[in-house]
Protein backbone atom coordinates (compact mmCIF):
# COMPACT_ATOMS: atom_id res chain seq x y z
CA UNK A 1 0.00 0.00 0.00
CA UNK A 2 1.74 3.06 -1.22
CA UNK A 3 2.35 5.82 1.43
CA UNK A 4 4.30 8.18 -0.64
CA UNK A 5 1.49 9.89 -2.68
CA UNK A 6 2.01 13.21 -2.77
CA UNK A 7 -0.46 16.04 -4.70
CA UNK A 8 0.07 19.92 -4.96
CA UNK A 9 -0.72 22.42 -2.02
CA UNK A 10 -3.68 23.81 -4.11
CA UNK A 11 -4.79 26.27 -1.29
CA UNK A 12 -1.10 27.89 -1.07
CA UNK A 13 -0.86 27.77 -4.75
CA UNK A 14 -4.06 29.63 -5.01
CA UNK A 15 -3.08 32.79 -2.67
CA UNK A 16 -1.96 34.83 -5.98
CA UNK A 17 -5.41 34.29 -7.07
CA UNK A 18 -7.12 35.76 -3.88
CA UNK A 19 -5.13 38.63 -4.01
CA UNK A 20 -6.01 39.11 -7.68
CA UNK A 21 -9.86 38.13 -7.54
CA UNK A 22 -10.01 40.60 -4.23
CA UNK A 23 -8.32 43.33 -5.82
CA UNK A 24 -11.00 42.60 -8.81
CA UNK A 25 -14.02 42.56 -6.90
CA UNK A 26 -12.73 45.90 -4.84
CA UNK A 27 -12.48 47.63 -8.31
CA UNK A 28 -16.10 46.84 -9.29
CA UNK A 29 -17.69 47.86 -6.12
CA UNK A 30 -15.83 51.25 -5.98
CA UNK A 31 -16.18 51.68 -10.09
CA UNK A 32 -20.43 50.52 -9.78
CA UNK A 33 -20.98 51.81 -6.35
CA UNK A 34 -22.90 48.80 -5.46
CA UNK A 35 -22.14 44.83 -5.07
CA UNK A 36 -20.60 44.99 -1.68
CA UNK A 37 -18.81 46.61 0.81
CA UNK A 38 -15.24 47.10 2.59
CA UNK A 39 -13.73 48.44 5.06
CA UNK A 40 -10.02 48.59 6.25
CA UNK A 41 -9.88 47.16 9.57
CA UNK A 42 -12.78 43.94 8.73
CA UNK A 43 -11.02 43.22 6.26
CA UNK A 44 -7.47 43.35 7.57
CA UNK A 45 -8.52 41.12 10.14
CA UNK A 46 -10.32 38.72 7.98
CA UNK A 47 -6.96 38.67 5.91
CA UNK A 48 -4.93 38.25 8.79
CA UNK A 49 -7.21 34.85 10.40
CA UNK A 50 -6.51 33.49 6.77
CA UNK A 51 -2.81 34.03 7.34
CA UNK A 52 -2.75 32.49 10.49
CA UNK A 53 -4.83 29.67 9.03
CA UNK A 54 -2.14 28.83 6.78
CA UNK A 55 0.36 29.24 9.39
CA UNK A 56 -1.56 26.99 11.99
CA UNK A 57 -2.21 24.63 9.47
CA UNK A 58 1.69 24.50 9.03
CA UNK A 59 2.16 24.29 12.84
CA UNK A 60 -0.28 21.10 13.39
CA UNK A 61 -0.62 19.69 10.36
CA UNK A 62 0.97 16.82 11.65
CA UNK A 63 -1.59 15.94 13.69
CA UNK A 64 -4.27 15.42 11.29
CA UNK A 65 -1.70 13.98 8.87
CA UNK A 66 -0.50 11.44 11.73
CA UNK A 67 -3.64 10.61 12.71
CA UNK A 68 -4.84 9.73 8.53
CA UNK A 69 -1.76 7.83 7.95
CA UNK A 70 -2.43 5.49 10.79
CA UNK A 71 -6.32 4.93 9.62
CA UNK A 72 -4.46 4.17 5.85
CA UNK A 73 -1.94 1.71 7.44
CA UNK A 74 -4.76 -0.25 8.91
CA UNK A 75 -7.20 -0.32 6.36
CA UNK A 76 -7.26 -2.72 4.03
CA UNK A 77 -8.62 -1.25 1.06
CA UNK A 78 -6.78 1.27 -1.81
CA UNK A 79 -8.86 2.56 -4.28
CA UNK A 80 -5.53 4.22 -5.66
CA UNK A 81 -5.13 7.19 -7.62
CA UNK A 82 -7.79 7.09 -11.20
CA UNK A 83 -9.20 10.24 -11.81
CA UNK A 84 -12.70 8.78 -11.19
CA UNK A 85 -11.38 7.74 -7.36
CA UNK A 86 -10.21 11.42 -7.37
CA UNK A 87 -13.63 12.99 -8.33
CA UNK A 88 -15.14 10.56 -6.06
CA UNK A 89 -13.24 11.31 -3.36
CA UNK A 90 -14.15 14.90 -4.17
CA UNK A 91 -17.92 14.43 -4.40
CA UNK A 92 -17.68 12.25 -0.77
CA UNK A 93 -15.68 14.82 0.70
CA UNK A 94 -18.24 17.57 -0.13
CA UNK A 95 -20.32 15.29 2.33
CA UNK A 96 -18.05 15.06 4.60
CA UNK A 97 -17.86 18.68 4.54
CA UNK A 98 -21.42 19.04 4.98
CA UNK A 99 -21.66 18.03 7.98
CA UNK A 100 -18.85 18.87 9.69
CA UNK A 101 -20.04 22.65 8.78
CA UNK A 102 -23.17 21.19 10.43
CA UNK A 103 -21.72 20.26 13.33
CA UNK A 104 -19.91 23.38 13.62
CA UNK A 105 -22.98 25.55 13.92
CA UNK A 106 -24.83 22.94 16.06
CA UNK A 107 -22.32 21.72 18.23
CA UNK A 108 -21.13 24.69 20.23
CA UNK A 109 -17.31 22.87 20.90
CA UNK A 110 -17.08 23.31 16.81
CA UNK A 111 -18.40 26.56 16.73
CA UNK A 112 -15.72 28.19 19.11
CA UNK A 113 -13.66 27.43 16.20
CA UNK A 114 -15.83 28.44 13.37
CA UNK A 115 -17.43 31.27 14.73
CA UNK A 116 -14.72 32.91 12.94
CA UNK A 117 -15.54 32.91 10.27
CA UNK A 118 -19.01 34.21 10.71
CA UNK A 119 -17.85 37.33 12.75
CA UNK A 120 -17.43 39.85 10.03
CA UNK A 121 -20.54 42.22 9.69
CA UNK A 122 -19.44 42.31 5.80
CA UNK A 123 -19.41 40.20 3.58
CA UNK A 124 -16.78 40.36 0.82
CA UNK A 125 -14.17 37.91 -0.77
CA UNK A 126 -11.84 38.73 2.27
CA UNK A 127 -14.42 37.20 4.30
CA UNK A 128 -14.07 33.90 2.75
CA UNK A 129 -10.11 34.45 3.94
CA UNK A 130 -11.27 34.20 7.73
CA UNK A 131 -10.71 31.12 8.54
CA UNK A 132 -10.28 29.43 12.34
CA UNK A 133 -6.73 29.04 13.75
CA UNK A 134 -8.24 26.44 15.94
CA UNK A 135 -9.39 24.04 14.05
CA UNK A 136 -7.16 20.79 15.05
CA UNK A 137 -8.84 21.22 18.21
CA UNK A 138 -12.55 20.25 17.27
CA UNK A 139 -11.19 16.47 16.48
CA UNK A 140 -13.09 16.96 13.26
CA UNK A 141 -10.76 15.62 11.45
CA UNK A 142 -12.32 12.13 12.48
CA UNK A 143 -14.90 12.52 10.02
CA UNK A 144 -12.65 12.19 7.52
CA UNK A 145 -11.90 8.65 8.69
CA UNK A 146 -14.61 6.52 6.58
CA UNK A 147 -12.89 8.07 3.13
CA UNK A 148 -9.48 6.82 4.55
CA UNK A 149 -10.90 3.64 6.04
CA UNK A 150 -12.89 3.17 1.89
CA UNK A 151 -9.28 3.43 0.70
CA UNK A 152 -8.63 6.98 -0.24
CA UNK A 153 -5.66 7.93 0.20
CA UNK A 154 -4.49 10.61 3.23
CA UNK A 155 -2.92 13.13 0.48
CA UNK A 156 -6.20 12.90 -2.24
CA UNK A 157 -8.55 13.41 0.79
CA UNK A 158 -6.45 16.68 1.78
CA UNK A 159 -6.05 17.60 -1.73
CA UNK A 160 -9.78 17.27 -2.63
CA UNK A 161 -10.31 19.48 0.79
CA UNK A 162 -8.43 21.92 -0.96
CA UNK A 163 -10.46 21.75 -4.01
CA UNK A 164 -13.42 22.11 -1.95
CA UNK A 165 -12.38 25.36 -0.25
CA UNK A 166 -11.06 27.22 -2.77
CA UNK A 167 -14.50 26.74 -4.86
CA UNK A 168 -16.09 28.09 -1.60
CA UNK A 169 -13.70 31.65 -1.80
CA UNK A 170 -15.72 32.47 -5.16
CA UNK A 171 -19.12 32.71 -3.20
CA UNK A 172 -18.53 35.16 -0.94
CA UNK A 173 -19.47 38.04 -2.72
CA UNK A 174 -22.48 40.12 -3.21
CA UNK A 175 -21.32 41.24 -6.56
CA UNK A 176 -22.88 38.56 -8.37
CA UNK A 177 -26.54 38.31 -7.66
CA UNK A 178 -27.72 34.66 -9.44
CA UNK A 179 -26.36 31.99 -11.33
CA UNK A 180 -28.12 29.70 -14.29
CA UNK A 181 -31.53 28.15 -12.62
CA UNK A 182 -29.60 24.96 -13.42
CA UNK A 183 -26.53 25.89 -11.71
CA UNK A 184 -28.04 27.45 -8.28
CA UNK A 185 -30.29 23.73 -8.26
CA UNK A 186 -26.88 21.59 -7.82
CA UNK A 187 -23.98 24.21 -6.80
CA UNK A 188 -23.14 26.26 -3.70
CA UNK A 189 -23.57 29.92 -5.26
CA UNK A 190 -22.76 33.46 -3.95
CA UNK A 191 -27.02 33.74 -3.26
CA UNK A 192 -27.19 30.21 -1.21
CA UNK A 193 -24.11 31.26 0.69
CA UNK A 194 -25.06 34.60 1.54
CA UNK A 195 -27.92 33.36 3.70
CA UNK A 196 -25.60 31.10 5.58
CA UNK A 197 -23.98 34.13 6.58
CA UNK A 198 -27.27 35.78 7.90
CA UNK A 199 -27.88 36.47 11.41
CA UNK A 200 -31.84 37.39 10.40
CA UNK A 201 -33.87 35.13 12.85
CA UNK A 202 -35.09 33.25 9.01
CA UNK A 203 -31.19 32.64 7.95
CA UNK A 204 -29.75 31.07 10.71
CA UNK A 205 -28.31 27.48 10.52
CA UNK A 206 -29.04 26.68 6.80
CA UNK A 207 -27.04 26.25 3.67
CA UNK A 208 -24.11 24.57 5.26
CA UNK A 209 -23.16 23.41 1.70
CA UNK A 210 -19.67 23.37 0.52
CA UNK A 211 -19.63 22.74 -3.12
CA UNK A 212 -23.09 20.97 -3.71
CA UNK A 213 -25.90 22.52 -2.37
CA UNK A 214 -27.70 19.24 -3.37
CA UNK A 215 -27.01 18.06 0.34
CA UNK A 216 -28.88 20.84 2.18
CA UNK A 217 -31.57 20.17 -0.27
CA UNK A 218 -31.01 16.49 0.65
CA UNK A 219 -31.15 16.65 4.37
CA UNK A 220 -33.53 19.50 4.46
CA UNK A 221 -31.70 22.46 5.57
CA UNK A 222 -31.68 24.68 2.52
CA UNK A 223 -33.47 28.19 2.96
CA UNK A 224 -32.88 29.87 -0.44
CA UNK A 225 -31.89 34.11 -0.39
CA UNK A 226 -35.58 35.87 -0.11
CA UNK A 227 -35.88 39.34 -2.02
CA UNK A 228 -38.19 40.67 0.37
CA UNK A 229 -35.72 39.66 3.46
CA UNK A 230 -31.97 41.15 2.94
CA UNK A 231 -29.17 39.44 4.81
CA UNK A 232 -27.66 40.92 7.89
CA UNK A 233 -24.44 39.78 8.02
CA UNK A 234 -22.56 38.73 11.29
CA UNK A 235 -23.50 36.94 14.40
CA UNK A 236 -26.57 37.20 16.51
CA UNK A 237 -24.36 39.56 18.85
CA UNK A 238 -21.70 41.00 16.87
CA UNK A 239 -18.02 40.84 18.06
CA UNK A 240 -16.74 44.69 19.53
CA UNK A 241 -13.26 43.98 18.30
CA UNK A 242 -11.71 43.57 14.99
CA UNK A 243 -8.04 42.11 16.98
CA UNK A 244 -7.38 38.84 15.61
CA UNK A 245 -6.68 37.15 18.84
CA UNK A 246 -9.97 37.95 20.26
CA UNK A 247 -11.57 36.97 16.99
CA UNK A 248 -9.95 33.35 16.40
CA UNK A 249 -10.20 32.77 20.77
CA UNK A 250 -12.85 34.51 22.02
CA UNK A 251 -15.67 31.87 22.05
CA UNK A 252 -13.03 29.10 23.76
CA UNK A 253 -12.55 31.43 26.76
CA UNK A 254 -16.28 32.10 26.84
CA UNK A 255 -16.71 28.20 26.73
CA UNK A 256 -14.16 27.62 29.12
CA UNK A 257 -15.46 30.22 31.47
CA UNK A 258 -19.38 28.85 31.25
CA UNK A 259 -17.73 24.95 31.84
CA UNK A 260 -15.81 26.15 35.29
CA UNK A 261 -18.71 28.34 36.59
CA UNK A 262 -19.80 27.25 40.17
CA UNK A 263 -22.78 25.40 41.09
CA UNK A 264 -23.40 23.40 38.10
CA UNK A 265 -23.73 19.77 37.78
CA UNK A 266 -21.85 17.79 35.18
CA UNK A 267 -24.31 17.15 32.71
CA UNK A 268 -24.79 21.04 32.40
CA UNK A 269 -20.78 21.21 32.52
CA UNK A 270 -21.27 18.83 29.43
CA UNK A 271 -23.82 21.02 28.12
CA UNK A 272 -21.84 23.62 27.80
CA UNK A 273 -19.15 22.15 25.42
CA UNK A 274 -21.62 19.94 23.32
CA UNK A 275 -25.06 21.97 22.90
CA UNK A 276 -26.07 24.03 20.04
CA UNK A 277 -24.42 27.72 20.83
CA UNK A 278 -27.07 30.26 23.04
CA UNK A 279 -27.26 27.09 25.48
CA UNK A 280 -27.26 27.94 28.81
CA UNK A 281 -28.31 26.50 32.01
CA UNK A 282 -30.64 29.16 33.63
CA UNK A 283 -32.11 29.91 30.12
CA UNK A 284 -30.68 33.36 29.93
CA UNK A 285 -29.45 33.09 26.24
CA UNK A 286 -31.37 31.83 23.60
CA UNK A 287 -30.45 28.95 20.77
CA UNK A 288 -30.86 29.56 16.83
CA UNK A 289 -34.65 27.41 17.70
CA UNK A 290 -35.49 29.70 20.46
CA UNK A 291 -34.62 32.73 18.51
CA UNK A 292 -36.80 31.44 15.33
CA UNK A 293 -39.51 30.38 17.49
CA UNK A 294 -39.35 33.86 19.48
CA UNK A 295 -40.00 35.59 15.90
CA UNK A 296 -42.55 33.62 14.93
CA UNK A 297 -44.55 34.23 17.83
CA UNK A 298 -44.45 38.21 17.06
CA UNK A 299 -44.72 37.41 13.91
CA UNK A 300 -47.19 34.40 12.89
CA UNK A 301 -47.19 35.32 9.11
CA UNK A 302 -43.86 33.91 8.68
CA UNK A 303 -44.74 30.01 9.96
CA UNK A 304 -43.93 27.83 7.53
CA UNK A 305 -42.11 30.08 5.68
CA UNK A 306 -38.53 29.57 3.82
CA UNK A 307 -36.12 29.05 7.28
CA UNK A 308 -38.90 28.81 9.76
CA UNK B 1 4.66 26.68 -3.37
CA UNK B 2 8.33 27.22 -1.67
CA UNK B 3 7.66 28.91 2.27
CA UNK B 4 9.17 31.93 1.71
CA UNK B 5 7.62 32.62 -1.90
CA UNK B 6 4.39 32.39 -0.07
CA UNK B 7 5.30 34.32 3.02
CA UNK B 8 5.96 37.58 0.79
CA UNK B 9 2.74 36.56 -1.60
CA UNK B 10 1.00 37.13 2.14
CA UNK B 11 2.88 40.03 3.86
CA UNK B 12 2.71 42.07 0.43
CA UNK B 13 -0.89 40.97 -0.62
CA UNK B 14 -2.08 42.16 3.06
CA UNK B 15 -0.42 45.23 3.28
CA UNK B 16 -1.16 46.12 -0.02
CA UNK B 17 -4.66 45.55 0.35
CA UNK B 18 -4.96 47.05 3.74
CA UNK B 19 -2.97 50.31 1.91
CA UNK B 20 -5.10 50.36 -0.61
CA UNK B 21 -8.58 50.48 1.10
CA UNK B 22 -7.04 53.13 3.63
CA UNK B 23 -6.34 54.86 0.73
CA UNK B 24 -9.74 54.91 -1.11
CA UNK B 25 -11.27 56.10 2.47
CA UNK B 26 -12.77 53.02 3.59
CA UNK B 27 -11.08 53.48 7.04
CA UNK B 28 -13.43 55.82 7.86
CA UNK B 29 -15.44 54.86 10.53
CA UNK B 30 -19.17 55.15 11.13
CA UNK B 31 -21.26 57.28 13.58
CA UNK B 32 -24.71 57.26 14.57
CA UNK B 33 -26.56 60.49 12.47
CA UNK B 34 -28.95 60.38 15.23
CA UNK B 35 -30.46 58.81 18.41
CA UNK B 36 -32.77 57.05 15.91
CA UNK B 37 -29.88 55.23 14.45
CA UNK B 38 -28.80 54.09 17.59
CA UNK B 39 -32.30 53.04 18.39
CA UNK B 40 -31.55 50.74 15.11
CA UNK B 41 -28.15 49.82 16.03
CA UNK B 42 -29.37 48.85 19.33
CA UNK B 43 -32.61 46.55 18.04
CA UNK B 44 -30.56 44.92 15.12
CA UNK B 45 -28.96 43.00 18.13
CA UNK B 46 -32.06 43.24 21.13
CA UNK B 47 -34.75 42.99 19.02
CA UNK B 48 -37.33 42.54 21.73
CA UNK B 49 -35.76 45.15 24.14
CA UNK B 50 -37.58 48.44 23.14
CA UNK B 51 -35.45 51.65 23.76
CA UNK B 52 -36.48 54.11 25.90
CA UNK B 53 -34.20 57.42 26.59
CA UNK B 54 -30.75 57.36 24.34
CA UNK B 55 -27.94 59.73 25.04
CA UNK B 56 -25.46 59.80 22.24
CA UNK B 57 -21.19 60.62 22.96
CA UNK B 58 -20.03 63.57 22.33
CA UNK B 59 -18.42 62.40 18.88
CA UNK B 60 -21.62 60.42 18.21
CA UNK B 61 -19.51 57.03 17.72
CA UNK B 62 -21.46 55.21 20.89
CA UNK B 63 -24.97 56.02 22.41
CA UNK B 64 -25.91 54.83 25.89
CA UNK B 65 -29.56 53.30 25.63
CA UNK B 66 -31.80 53.24 28.52
CA UNK B 67 -34.47 49.81 28.00
CA UNK B 68 -37.54 48.57 30.45
CA UNK B 69 -34.67 46.34 31.33
CA UNK B 70 -31.99 48.29 31.70
CA UNK B 71 -29.13 50.15 30.74
CA UNK B 72 -27.12 49.03 27.45
CA UNK B 73 -24.82 50.50 24.97
CA UNK B 74 -24.76 50.82 21.30
CA UNK B 75 -21.56 52.14 19.45
CA UNK B 76 -19.87 51.59 16.24
CA UNK B 77 -17.54 49.21 14.87
CA UNK B 78 -15.90 50.09 12.00
CA UNK B 79 -18.47 51.00 9.62
CA UNK B 80 -20.94 48.85 11.33
CA UNK B 81 -22.38 49.03 14.80
CA UNK B 82 -22.13 46.50 17.93
CA UNK B 83 -24.89 46.71 20.89
CA UNK B 84 -24.78 45.11 24.43
CA UNK B 85 -25.95 45.35 28.08
CA UNK B 86 -24.13 47.35 30.37
CA UNK B 87 -24.57 44.94 33.94
CA UNK B 88 -21.79 43.77 34.70
CA UNK B 89 -19.47 46.28 32.91
CA UNK B 90 -16.96 48.08 34.62
CA UNK B 91 -15.80 52.18 33.49
CA UNK B 92 -13.35 54.38 34.29
CA UNK B 93 -12.63 57.91 33.89
CA UNK B 94 -10.02 59.36 31.46
CA UNK B 95 -9.35 62.34 30.17
CA UNK B 96 -11.19 62.02 27.02
CA UNK B 97 -14.00 60.62 28.55
CA UNK B 98 -15.10 57.02 29.70
CA UNK B 99 -13.43 53.60 29.12
CA UNK B 100 -15.80 50.40 29.46
CA UNK B 101 -14.22 47.30 30.35
CA UNK B 102 -16.96 44.39 29.53
CA UNK B 103 -15.15 41.48 30.82
CA UNK B 104 -16.74 39.81 27.62
CA UNK B 105 -13.90 37.78 25.58
CA UNK B 106 -15.64 39.17 22.40
CA UNK B 107 -15.75 42.69 23.17
CA UNK B 108 -12.06 44.84 23.25
CA UNK B 109 -12.40 48.16 25.75
CA UNK B 110 -14.39 50.77 24.70
CA UNK B 111 -13.55 54.28 25.06
CA UNK B 112 -16.44 57.08 24.67
CA UNK B 113 -15.29 60.30 24.13
CA UNK B 114 -17.23 62.66 26.84
CA UNK B 115 -17.05 66.08 27.63
CA UNK B 116 -16.55 66.74 31.30
CA UNK B 117 -19.85 67.11 32.68
CA UNK B 118 -21.47 64.21 30.16
CA UNK B 119 -18.78 62.14 31.98
CA UNK B 120 -20.20 62.20 35.60
CA UNK B 121 -23.85 62.31 34.08
CA UNK B 122 -22.84 58.60 32.05
CA UNK B 123 -20.57 57.73 35.13
CA UNK B 124 -24.28 57.70 37.18
CA UNK B 125 -25.95 55.67 34.74
CA UNK B 126 -23.96 53.58 34.03
CA UNK B 127 -23.14 52.45 37.55
CA UNK B 128 -26.75 52.14 38.03
CA UNK B 129 -26.72 49.97 35.02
Amino acid sequence: MSDQLTYPDVVSLAVPFFIVAILVELAWIVIKGRGGRYETRDALTSLIMGAGNVASGIVLGFVAWGVFMALWRITPLDLGTAWWVVVLCFVLDDLRYYWVHRFGHRIRWVWASHVNHHSSQHYNLTTALRQTWTGTFTFMMIVRAPLILLGFHPAMVLFVGGLNLIYQFWIHTEAIGRMPRWFEAVMNTPSHHRVHHGRNARYLDCNYAGVFIVWDRLFGTFVPEQAREKVDYGLVHNLGTFNPLRVAFHEWIGLFRDIAQHGLSWRERLLYAVAPPGWSHDGSRQTSDQIKAAHLERHPEDRGGPGF
Amino acid sequence: MPLEILLIFVVAGISGIALLLHLLGLSRGAVFADEDAARAAWLREFPYETPGRITLSSDRRAALVCTDRGTGMAWCLGADTVARPLAGADLRATEAGLRILFHDPALAPLTIALSAPDRAAWQNKVRFA
